[in-house]
């Protein structure tokens, strides 16, 4: 759906999926575009020995999986709608870290409308992201500014 | 720190070309999480001249595909704001790059870092052009499960003082500046 609106959009309505690779190169592209070079991220030779996060190998970023999140929303209905609807918030935690190789799934539903009048209205959408084996790697409220 | 020659292969800004691509560089010089003081506040090292390359680079980073977000020319044709719409999260690239090696919030480039927990709300899309300056607050710090929590407060305006977003930034840091030297050093 490329036009929603607030009066079409109900509690309930679900957001295709959004498949994300973490492949190191990804990791690594990522790591370039947001300029996070912790090398947590993009080493493995420290990774190896610092176990940051209790194993010996690099993650993907936190902010990536953000970024998972919030396009599982954006890639529907667009960072700026074509009639006029836009992304306000993103609010995410993260609860496992992202091992190189994995590919995620993020999925999301219309949690709640919040009705504030013509122009003002917006509607607050639940999404999370699972890792290949089911375990949930975070999850996100999100809030979208919606045409009446 | 060596850091892995192929990265080199992903750049393409020029602020990614001038950026230190080790995040060891004087993390002496970084704020901890034992010196960081709730209300602390002030500007950012750096300001962010925002160009569609930068936007673009994220959105790629993204695996985003859709032509408003990866093809500037088209984007300025087709878009509902007539410029490249930039990922919501593309603040992320502004705030590693205005905090910089020295000062408040520095402590988002400690190595060792955990990510419990981030907001980041947009007010307005940045534009190609538009001069960022960041300023920074720390706004809690706790214990938890003995876990030390860190949290900070980005406000992006532009040079005419509007609020284009906010980021609350949340890690859990080693505490200490010898906690953190057993992670640079490792």
């Amino acid at each position: 759906m490329s036009d929603p609106t607030f009066s079409t959009i109900n509690a309930g309505y679900e957001f295709p999926p959004v498949v994300q690779s973490y492949a190191q190169a990804v990791i690594d592209r990522y790591a370039l575009g947001s300029l996070d070079m912790n090398p947590v991220h993009t080493n493995e030779e420290w990774a190896s020995r610092a176990k940051v996060f209790g194993m010996p190998e690099t993650v993907g970023h936190g902010m990536m999986t953000m970024s998972t999140l919030a396009s599982v929303v954006t890639r529907a209905w667009g960072v700026v709608g074509e009639n006029g609807g836009s992304i306000r918030f993103v609010d995410a935690k993260f609860t496992k870290p992202v091992k190189v190789g994995e590919t995620v799934t993020a999925t999301g539903k219309v949690k709640r409308k919040h009705h504030y009048g013509p122009g003002k209205n917006w509607v607050q959408i639940a999404v999370e992201a699972k890792d290949s084996t089911g375990d949930l790697i975070g999850l996100a409220e999100l809030g979208y500014n919606l045409p009446d | 720190m060596p850091v892995p020659v192929r990265l080199e292969k992903y750049i393409e800004t020029e602020k990614q070309r001038h950026f230190s691509r080790d995040f060891m560089v004087g993390w002496e010089n970084y704020e901890t999480w034992e010196q960081a003081t709730v209300g602390d506040s002030g500007p950012a090292m750096r300001t962010f001249k925002i160009s569609e390359e930068d936007i673009v680079a994220y959105n790629r980073a993204c695996g985003e595909t859709d032509p408003l977000m990866i093809d500037p020319d088209f984007a300025r044709k087709n878009s509902p704001t007539g410029a490249v719409l930039q990922h919501p999260i593309f603040v992320t690239t502004i705030g590693f790059y205005s905090l910089g090696e020295k000062g408040i919030g520095t402590w988002i480039r400690t190595p060792g870092a955990r990510n419990p927990h981030q907001r980041i709300e947009i007010l307005e899309p940045f534009r190609d052009g538009e001069v960022i300056t960041t300023t920074v607050t720390t706004t809690d710090k706790f214990v938890q499960r003995k876990k030390p929590y860190l949290q900070m407060l980005l406000d992006f305006r532009n040079e005419s003082g509007v609020l284009k977003a906010r980021w609350w930034c949340s890690l859990i840091l080693p505490e200490t500046q010898a906690d953190v030297a057993r992670f640079a050093n490792a």
